[in-house]
C-alpha cells in the first residue's frame, strides 16, 4: 500500500514538473519568436550556405566556363567526369603509338623491297662497292 | 533521403530554437550565430541524405558539438564542465514553488513585488536568464527533453549519458527554474 502510494506521488511529481517544463518551454518559444528581423535575416543567410553545402555534397556542382557558359554537373557521377576528360588523352596518345608503329612497318617494307631488288638483280651486289662502276653509275649515258 | 525543400523547412524550424540554445551556452550573440551556422553547414554536409526523420537527432548532438568546440576554442571548457553534486536535488518545498510558479507562465501573469507592472516581456526575459544561468549539463537535458520535444532515450543518446541521468538533470533544471522564478518573484 505504501509503495502504491509513493508510485503515486513519484508520478504526480513526475506530471507536475513536465507541466511545469512545458510551461517554461513555451515561454522561451516565445521569446524566440520574437528575434529581430536582422537576426532573422543572418539566420536565413547561413540557412541558405548550409543548403547550398547539401548540393555540393549531393553532387550537384555548378561551374562557369572561360565563355561564360554554366556547365552543371552531378557529383555522384564526377568519376565517370573524370574518365570522360582523360579519354581524349587516351586517344591521343594510342593514335601516336599506332602512327609510329605504321612508320616502322612501312620502312621495313621499303627496306625489304630495296633488298629485294639488289638480291634478285643480275649484277652482283660487290658490284656497287666498285668505286669505278660508282663512277660509272654517275656519268650521264652518251647518246 | 530528405529533399532540399524538406532539409530547408527543417533548418527553418529549429534555427530560432537553436540560436536561443547557443546564445544561453556561450552568452555571445554573434558567437551563437556563427555556431548554428556551423552547425547547419556540418549537418547539411555530412547528413543531407539521410531521411529527414533522424535530422533531429543529428542536428542536436552536431549542435552541441559545435557548442563544445567553440568553447575549446575558447579554451574556457572549465566553464562549462562544472560540478554538478553541488546542486542539490529538490527539497521538501520544491513541488510548491513548481505549482506557484506553474500557475504564472500559463495563466494571467502577476508578481508579488511589482504586481501588474511586470510585462510579459520582462518575464520572458527574466525566464530566458535564468534558464542560461542553469548549470550546462541540466540546461542542455532541459531543453532537449522540453523544448526539442525529445524523448528520454533520444536526449539521454543526443547527450552521451544514460537515461536515469537525463531524468535527474531535468527534475533538478525545474526545480533550480521553479525556485530561481519565484525568487524573481514569478508566482501566481
Amino acid at each position: 500500500m505504501k509503495l502504491d502510494d509513493r508510485t503515486y506521488r513519484d508520478a504526480a511529481r513526475e506530471a507536475t514538473e513536465a507541466r511545469f517544463a512545458r510551461a517554461v518551454a513555451a515561454c522561451l518559444s516565445e521569446s524566440a519568436d520574437q528575434l529581430s528581423p536582422d537576426l532573422a535575416e543572418r539566420l536565413r543567410f547561413g540557412r541558405e550556405k548550409a543548403l547550398e553545402a547539401a548540393r555540393r555534397a549531393r553532387g550537384e556542382t555548378v561551374g562557369v566556363t572561360a565563355s561564360g557558359a554554366a556547365i552543371v554537373g552531378f557529383g555522384k557521377s564526377s568519376w565517370w567526369l573524370r574518365l570522360a576528360s582523360v579519354l581524349p588523352l587516351v586517344a591521343l596518345v594510342g593514335g601516336l603509338v599506332m602512327i609510329q608503329n605504321w612508320q616502322t612497318r612501312t620502312q621495313i617494307s621499303v627496306a625489304a623491297e630495296i633488298d629485294e631488288a639488289l638480291l634478285g638483280d643480275d649484277l652482283p651486289i660487290n658490284a656497287y662497292r666498285d668505286p669505278g662502276f660508282a663512277e660509272f653509275l654517275k656519268t650521264p649515258p652518251s647518246e | 533521403m530528405a529533399t532540399e525543400k524538406e532539409l530547408s523547412d527543417f533548418l527553418k524550424s529549429v534555427e530560432k530554437r537553436a540560436w536561443k540554445r547557443a546564445v544561453y551556452a556561450v552568452r555571445d550573440e554573434d558567437a551563437a550565430l556563427d555556431i548554428v551556422q556551423d552547425t547547419m553547414i556540418r549537418l547539411a554536409e555530412k547528413y543531407a541524405d539521410r531521411p529527414v526523420a533522424e535530422l533531429p537527432l543529428l542536428f542536436q548532438r552536431i549542435l552541441s558539438n559545435a557548442t563544445m568546440d567553440w568553447f575549446r576554442r575558447q579554451k574556457v571548457k572549465t566553464q562549462v564542465v562544472r560540478n554538478f553534486s553541488e546542486y542539490e536535488g529538490p527539497g521538501e518545498d520544491s513541488e510548491f514553488d513548481i505549482l506557484e510558479t506553474l500557475e504564472a507562465l500559463g495563466g494571467p501573469l502577476q508578481s508579488e513585488s511589482a504586481a501588474e507592472s511586470v510585462s510579459r516581456a520582462q518575464i520572458l526575459q527574466t525566464i530566458e536568464a535564468e534558464v542560461a544561468l542553469l548549470p550546462a549539463r541540466q540546461r542542455e537535458a532541459f531543453l532537449l527533453r522540453y523544448w526539442e520535444e525529445l524523448d528520454v532515450a533520444e536526449t539521454a543518446a543526443s547527450m552521451g549519458c544514460s537515461e536515469g541521468s537525463v531524468k535527474t538533470h531535468c527534475s533538478r533544471a525545474v526545480h533550480a527554474l521553479a525556485k530561481a522564478l519565484k525568487a524573481k518573484g514569478i508566482t501566481s
